[in-house]
């Protein structure tokens, strides 16, 4: 390789992209220029103005409150999902990869199930049998993330497993459940940072899809799912409708992959 | 070392393992349903009378076991009960979908894979130049719009540039061939560019791993041109070892594709799965979740058989 691109680029602009959303995010906890669901019949469908910077959808709402508002859905979804799906997939990687043998196996083969069902299909399904609401969005989303992290875990804890630190702590009898969270769990941080972080950007975009088909976020809730769904008859006559959303969703997503690019090629760590 | 009958006879087992397992977790989630099934299906508005009839039809009385084997022998014969919200085989109606949601999704692969190779062997041969930068963080781009606002924004650009609007004009594949494949292209496009930046990015990283390789400076210093270095050793060993990844990005795109059938209004299996949501038809919903599962452990099973067939590492069980 003749130049390595420099990593800090990544790390600048993934700052920059999610600091746009953090700001977003923060302001619209205490502040929106209008109502998140006031409608304003005089004013449908307005193109961006200096009243309304990001323009009104056809009920007359203002698309930049909503915008500022819907942020903390995204976020909220994706990191409860994620750490629904840390602690569930650690926890199953961990015992699968330190006692091994049949308990292998078995939590082997369950995850591999898991990720059978294609994409958000396994999502759908749980919310289809209890209901579209955020917390069964949360752990469905975060059940079909869990494998990922099992894996990591697994493959990591075999790798230590062999390591003359962790023979010795079995020779000293600790006991497994100390070995396994304070010998072997911090040592995989590094490892499975660059997961989590990819975690929370395909989560979000999972989120986004089941908000767009009406699973998701329930009304009267903003989501930039259920916006871009509503915005649907209206792309030509009114793109801002689909433009601001979109940017939003693309603005996390793509902050956090940067980030954890630079991450990966910091730290070196695991392709994950 | 295990001969190689021997690993193909472990993966069969594994196959029917997994896909058994794929239809219990598949009938049980619509058989947990908190609450009576036939009354949460029906709404709260529907008379005792109906729900007594549906529970009879359901057949929830008897017990659970001998209900899964009921539904098993059913799905393997291809029989998976009527569905509740249209009064037809609920085989009948995956068929009458298939088309699209298949269709777009094997349009879908092969855009990935003549998008994905030549940009990855671009990319590859000079990493950390300005191109493979450019590249790179496009790649990154795509991969960050979810495919839904992706599809949008180009029905917007379609629309506004060339004047051409595509979406809701479905041509079934026995009318017109042609027309198929054109009212198939835009959401295929959509579904595709996401995946192709998935795929580029594992392409590439094992094509830049395959340069550095020592099979590969030797035949540098036989004098073969980079060129062919790349055409006849480093692209087919990438390829071999993108299988299991290409198989995971199809079963990607088929997930993907449930979403994309809704901007574009099209028939598939995408749409008949949210009409079922939304009618609580739980045994349509269920044939539709199982057969697109079943789809994906097949997928695996065939990824796993190509890889041991064209690599004799895994075939003998050694690095597995």
């Amino acid at each position: 390789m003749r130049r390595r691109p420099n990593p800090k680029i990544y790390l600048v602009t993934g700052i920059i992209l999610l600091s746009v959303i953090a700001v977003s995010f923060i302001v619209g906890l205490f502040w929106t220029p209008y109502g998140i669901n006031a409608t304003d019949p005089a004013a449908k469908l307005t193109a961006p103005s200096l009243q309304h910077l990001f323009g009104t959808d056809n009920l007359g709402r203002d698309v930049f409150s909503r915008c500022l508002a819907a942020s903390r859905y995204t976020i909220l979804v994706s990191f409860a999902g994620v750490a629904f799906a840390l602690v569930l997939g650690t926890a199953a990687g961990l015992f699968a990869g330190y006692f091994g043998g049949i308990l292998d196996r078995i939590i082997m083969v369950l995850s591999n199930s898991i990720m059978c069902f294609p994409g958000i299909l396994l999502a759908l399904m749980a919310v289809a049998v209890f209901g579209p609401s955020l917390y069964n969005v949360i752990w469905a989303l975060g059940l079909v993330f869990a494998p990922t992290y099992a894996r990591v875990y697994r493959s990591g804890t075999i790798e230590l497993s062999s390591r003359d630190y962790i023979l010795q702590a079995k020779i000293m009898k600790v006991r497994p459940g100390r070995i396994m969270f304070i010998h072997i769990f911090p040592n995989l941080m590094s490892q499975i940072l660059p997961a989590v972080i990819t975690g929370l950007a395909n989560m979000t975009l999972s989120e986004s899809g089941m908000s767009y088909l009406g699973l998701g976020v329930q009304p009267p809730a903003a989501s930039y799912g259920k916006m871009l769904a509503d915005a649907q008859s209206y792309i030509t006559a009114a793109p801002w409708l689909i433009i601001f959303p979109t940017l939003m969703l693309v603005f996390y997503i793509l902050g956090l992959y940067f980030i954890s690019e630079w991450v990966r090629t910091t730290y070196g760590g695991g392709r994950a | 070392m295990r001969s190689a009958a021997g690993t193909i006879l472990i993966k069969i087992c594994e196959f029917a393992l997994t896909a058994l397992l794929v239809s219990f977790f598949t009938f049980i989630a619509f058989s947990v349903i908190p609450g009576d099934p036939a009354r949460v299906m029906l709404g709260t508005d529907a008379s005792e009378e109906q729900v007594e009839n549906l529970r009879a039809e359901l057949g929830v009385d008897r017990p659970l076991s001998v209900r899964y084997l009921d539904w098993l022998g059913g799905a393997l014969k291809g029989d998976l009960g009527d569905s509740l919200s249209f009064r037809t085989p609920v085989n009948e109606l995956i068929k009458s979908r298939l088309p699209v949601t298949l269709g777009m999704s094997l349009m879908a692969l092969i855009i990935v894979l003549i998008v994905a190779f030549p940009m990855a062997a671009v990319c590859a041969s000079r990493p950390g130049s300005l191109t493979d930068r450019i590249v790179s963080a496009f790649g990154h781009v795509l991969f960050a719009v979810p495919a839904f606002a992706l599809s949008m924004l180009l029905i917007l650009l379609f629309t506004k540039a060339f004047g051409i609007y595509t979406a809701g004009r479905y041509t079934a594949p026995s009318d017109d061939a042609g027309k198929y494949i054109a009212s198939l292209l835009l959401p295929s496009v959509c579904i595709a560019l996401p995946k192709i930046a998935m795929t580029f990015k594992f392409l590439r990283a094992s094509m830049i791993e395959f340069s550095a390789s020592d099979f590969a400076r030797t035949a540098k210093s036989h004098g073969l041109t980079d060129l062919k270095i790349l055409l006849t050793h480093i692209i087919p060993n990438s390829a071999v070892s993108s299988v299991t990844v290409i198989s995971l990005v199809l079963s990607d795109i088929m997930g993907g594709s449930l979403i994309v059938e809704q901007v574009f209004n099209l028939p598939g299996l995408g749409r008949l799965l949210l009409s079922a949501i939304s009618r609580r038809d739980f045994p349509l919903l269920s044939g539709i979740v199982f057969y697109l599962a079943l789809i994906t452990v097949i997928l695996y099973f065939l990824s796993d058989v190509i890889n041991a067939a064209i690599d004799p590492r895994i075939r003998d069980g050694r690095s597995l």
